[in-house]
């Protein structure tokens, strides 16, 4: 797996790779949906990750976030193992990931939404709520401030009230970016961020993750819109049918023959 | 303060609300000065009180696990019936353990029973997906009551445990007005409990999961634990109305763990609103209401007139009552209206905030398929 010289998708031996997966395997029935799969997500990064339809990215999100259990293989988050984790586990390791179908938070408000973020809260167990009330106060006080900070910053404070079931799509897609950092994560994982957005909304989140990645935020990004992820993210992992077809710098994926093959030629022999 | 807020957030801004309060007012009042005219016995009156705490009880431990959580409990009746049990069981001194001991124990027993037993069938369900639970429950549901029935030399069976002392008899009031009172300070304390908790950090995590666990799993709960606490507190306090009703009634038998007790805890909680505790009181009123009052449709000289029982009839009520709400109010009568935040947390500005909440709200309503005709009608 890990014998470089002849290893020909991902590149690994990073310096410091925040996440780190070693040859994840996972099939439904007859199908092998994550085939082998070995990559390493530098820190400090925005790395893309792109293919086909059927190509495995959301299987191997589900797989490095805990949602689904891996036939073979591991996940590592700052060098520690995580495989044997389950998703809250690996959140708390620093792995946090967005859904590329939310769902609205039925009865809540962008508010409510934005504090289910930061955890573990004090608040979250029932008895400080009677014994160490002043705690939870601060806490809470706490993390409305850092709520209304970030949604200021990603420009729709002007949501805080609405219910969740009222945003639009993009609108919807911005209020998870901000939640899922409030969480203090060491990466990001991020599954289609502006599939269904209009262009203008699309590029202020492109802005936005440019500038928590300027501020040190890792990413790992799926994504369709090519232009979009060309423009944001290097470098990118192309998988194909379930494997790492390769990983390279934009350009160099753009004039790749095997990923041109990918997309236009099918899957054939 | 509260109190002002409330008047303010409530009977200002919302009509509707308004309405269903005065409504409740004028029906309270009626049986008052029922009860001065001599029309309805004060014992009778205070007896429904109770039963009415009781209901109220069960919805607002139903509307932990379902209204907060998500999760389907058809063993309601299972778990007032081991509350109940619990407490027919060691205080009444005839019962097979024959024990005859001091109430306290009965209800210590209750809340220990019910919450080993919610442990027990949590384990192995709220992992899986909701739907596990629903069928888990409907077996435990009939288990405990196939148990209770046949285990005689335990439970005394189908001639169920007489000789259940009354609470707090050194009281100098009534026996009726006495469990009547118990009930309000149970409820009030339950109401309370079940506020402080909901209001706050854990009651948004189960929110969340309600709507969307896979999210509140990423965001790093662990769900599995939030859902087993709210089903081991729902769980508990159906047991201690079950342990009430026990010193209630006085009387218990397994007829009653049959599952139309769940059923009409479920109505209860979707009448009321979903997720919302003064939702649950209200609900539960409204289906004793419908449950004691049709009793006496009958005596009603029109209807005597048509030559038809109407009494047993009171489930078609309660159908017809639900399917008005469906139609005309889909929240419930009385739906969730705080913000899931911290109270003490919230800033000087919180009032007008929720002020301008209270307001989108009654956005939503409108613009929802249902709320929007009958608002719309009534405003013009």
């Amino acid at each position: 797996m890990s014998n470089d010289g002849v290893y020909e998708g991902a590149h690994l031996d990073k310096d410091d790779p925040v996440l780190k997966t070693r040859g994840l395997e996972k099939a439904f029935g007859g199908l092998v949906a994550t085939d082998d799969v070995s990559i390493e997500i530098e820190r400090g990064t925005i790395t893309g990750m792109i293919g086909p339809n059927g190509a495995g990215k959301s299987t191997l999100f589900n797989l490095i976030s805990g949602f689904y259990e891996a036939d073979a293989g591991s996940v590592f988050v700052n060098q520690t193992d995580v495989s044997d984790m389950t998703p809250p586990e690996r959140a708390h390791e620093g792995l946090v990931r967005t859904f590329q179908t939310p769902r609205r938070l039925e009865g809540m408000s962008v508010r409510e939404a934005m504090l289910v973020g930061p955890g573990p809260q004090t608040g979250e167990s029932i008895f400080p709520l009677f014994f160490s009330a002043d705690d939870v106060t601060r806490e809470e006080r706490a993390n409305l401030e850092q709520a209304e900070e970030l949604l200021e910053r990603f420009e729709i404070s002007h949501l805080i009230d609405q219910p969740s079931t009222d945003l639009s799509g993009g609108q919807l897609k911005l209020v998870e970016l901000a939640r899922a950092f409030t969480t203090n994560p060491d990466i990001l994982l991020l599954d289609e961020p502006v599939a269904g957005v209009n262009p203008t909304l699309a590029n202020d989140i492109k802005r936005f993750i440019r500038e928590l990645n300027e501020e040190g935020q890792t990413f790992l990004i799926i994504e369709h819109d090519m232009p979009f992820i060309m423009d944001l993210a290097d470098p990118i992992i192309v998988l194909d049918q379930g494997r790492v077809l390769m990983e390279g710098s934009p350009k160099e994926v753009r004039t790749d023959d095997r990923v041109i093959e990918a997309y236009l030629g099918g899957a054939g022999p | 303060m509260s109190v002002a807020t409330w008047v303010n957030d409530t009977l200002v801004r919302d009509p509707t609300e308004r309405r269903i309060f005065a409504t409740l007012a004028i029906i309270t009042a009626l049986l008052v000065v029922g009860v001065f005219a001599g029309v309805i016995g004060p014992r009778f009156l205070l007896f429904q009180v109770a039963l009415v705490g009781m209901y109220a009880l069960l919805s607002l431990g139903l509307n932990v696990q379902w209204g907060y959580a998500g999760l389907i409990n058809f063993s309601v009746a299972a778990f007032w019936g081991l509350g109940a049990y619990s407490a027919a069981l060691l205080t009444a001194p005839n019962s097979p353990l024959g024990m005859g001991l001091h109430p306290i124990f009965g209800f210590l027993a209750a809340i220990v029973v019910s919450a080993l037993v919610a442990i027990l069938i949590g384990i192995p369900t709220l992992r899986l997906r909701e739907d596990y639970l629903a069928i888990a429950s409907l077996g435990l549901a009939e288990v405990i009551r196939l148990i209770i029935l046949n285990e005689r030399q335990w439970t005394a069976g189908s001639s169920g445990i007489s000789g259940i002392p009354s609470l707090l008899e050194w009281l100098p009031l009534t026996s009726a007005a006495t469990t009547a009172s118990i009930v309000v300070v149970l409820l009030a304390l339950t109401y309370l409990f079940l506020r402080r908790i909901h209001r706050s950090p854990w009651g948004r995590v189960l929110r969340t999961i309600r709507s969307d666990e896979d999210l509140a799993k990423a965001l790093g709960k662990d769900t599995y634990r939030f859902k087993m606490q709210a089903f081991v507190v729902g769980s508990v306090v159906m047991a201690i109305a079950g342990a009430f009703y026990a010193h209630l009634n006085l009387y218990i038998d397994p007829s009653d763990l049959v599952p139309l007790t769940t059923f009409y805890i479920w109505i209860a909680v979707i009448l009321g609103g979903t997720g919302s505790n003064r939702g649950a009181v209200v609900g539960a009123a409204v289906v004793i209401a419908i449950r004691e009052g049709s009793r006496f449709l009958n005596d009603i000289a029109f209807i005597g007139n048509l030559g038809l029982d109407v009494a047993p009839l009171r489930l078609l009520f309660v159908g017809i009552l639900i399917i008005l709400i469906m139609r005309y109010r889909q929240d419930g009568l009385l739906p969730p209206k705080d913000e899931l935040i911290w109270p003490s947390a919230q800033k000087e500005s919180s009032a007008a905030s929720r002020g301008a909440a209270a307001s989108d709200g009654g956005v939503v309503t409108d613009g929802t398929t249902s709320g929007g005709p009958s608002d719309g009608g009534e405003n013009q």
